[in-house]
């Protein structure tokens, strides 16, 4: 081993370093860290394109419904839902696919608690669905359905993004819910075709905006 | 090794680059957490080979825990880092800023020079 020992008669007082490491200390911290922040991104991913993907959808497809029934009818109302449906199934889609890649090659309590909040959203989105339905066999008429709709799927995300903020210690993600359940509640107040524009705004927004406050947090290392 | 040494060894098992950034892939999982053997290489971007050998030696240090087990009759090797393993890297990252302290100037350092503290190294 060459190790230098400290020269006691060294006149500038500096301490040698016993066991001189082939890279700097400060390299190796570097590396620490870099190494760090990539085995994070690939083990725990980021949450940023998901949450960018479901508020666009949520901002256009609400959107959409706003304009077809506020503007008297220039455009069909079925165009509003192929614009919602469409960019539902590509954010669901890509929901899918990252938790799929995520999981691969991970066995434990932490991936298996991801696991049941993964399936949570398909659950609890189909419960809510037949809720719906149930009500709507009833005989609602067309504007409490439209409030119905929209408002219940809102707030169920909103009740997941709360769980979620708990589950993974995750303050945006909890202040996300709590505004997600907040907007749904209000927008019924908002009248046909009013809570369209709060959802598409205030819930869409909401979304887009806290991928905007995370993506500082999982931004790749540096040089990786 | 001296009862007082001015400054920390670093532990010789994760000085080795490879295996320092084994462990720290490792230790960002939570505690019972365990990952499957190509998803940590491809994580690491090492050979099979040389990520073994490397696993090997982490093993014999206690460092990193080992299971082999099978899944749909394919063998899968499982990792993770042990809490000596945790420990290890923890203490490497203090050493670590202890010894890039040292580096700098100090302007007022605690102890004179004493007379040859290590002498026994």
């Amino acid at each position: 081993m060459p190790a230098s020992t400290g020269d006691p008669a060294d006149p500038t007082g500096a301490v040698a370093s016993p066991t001189s490491p082939p890279a700097s200390p400060a390299e190796s911290l570097r590396l620490i860290d870099a190494q760090r922040k990539q085995a994070a991104r690939a083990f725990f991913g980021t949450p940023v394109p998901i949450l960018a993907l479901w508020g666009v959808a949520w901002t256009l497809g609400f959107g959409a419904y706003y304009v077809t029934a506020a503007d008297g009818h220039h455009l069909p109302a079925w165009v509003a839902g192929v614009v919602l449906a469409l960019l539902g199934a590509a954010a669901t889609a890509a929901s899918v696919v990252q938790f799929v890649r995520q999981r691969r090659g991970l066995r434990g309590p932490s991936p298996s608690v991801a696991a049941r909040y993964f399936w949570s959203w398909p659950i609890a989105t189909l419960a809510m669905a037949v809720f719906d339905l149930g009500l709507d066999r009833q005989g609602l008429p067309g504007s409490v359905q439209s409030l119905l709709w929209s408002a219940s799927f809102l707030f169920v995300a909103g009740l997941l993004y709360l769980a979620g903020g708990v589950l993974f210690g995750d303050t945006v993600m909890f202040a996300l819910g709590a505004w997600t359940v907040v907007v749904a509640g209000a927008s019924t107040f908002a009248g046909v075709p009013g809570n369209f524009a709060v959802l598409s705004l205030a819930g869409g927004g909401g979304l887009l905006l806290a991928a905007a406050v995370l993506r500082p947090r999982f931004r790749p290392a540096r040089g990786a | 090794m001296t009862a007082h040494d001015p400054l920390p060894e670093l532990d010789p098992v994760i000085h080795a680059q490879p295996r320092l950034r084994i462990v720290v892939a490792l230790a960002t999982l939570n505690a019972g957490d365990r990952v499957a053997f190509p998803r940590l290489q491809q994580l690491v971007g090492m050979t099979p080979g040389n990520l073994s050998t490397h696993l090997r030696k982490l093993e014999e240090a206690g460092y990193v825990a080992v299971e082999k087990a099978f899944r749909r009759r394919t063998p899968v090797t499982w990792l993770s880092v042990t809490r000596t393993g945790r420990r290890a890297l923890e203490d490497y990252t203090w050493s670590l800023g202890r010894l890039l302290n040292a580096a700098e100037p100090q302007p007022a350092p605690q102890n004179p020079p004493a007379p040859a503290p290590s002498e026994a190294s």
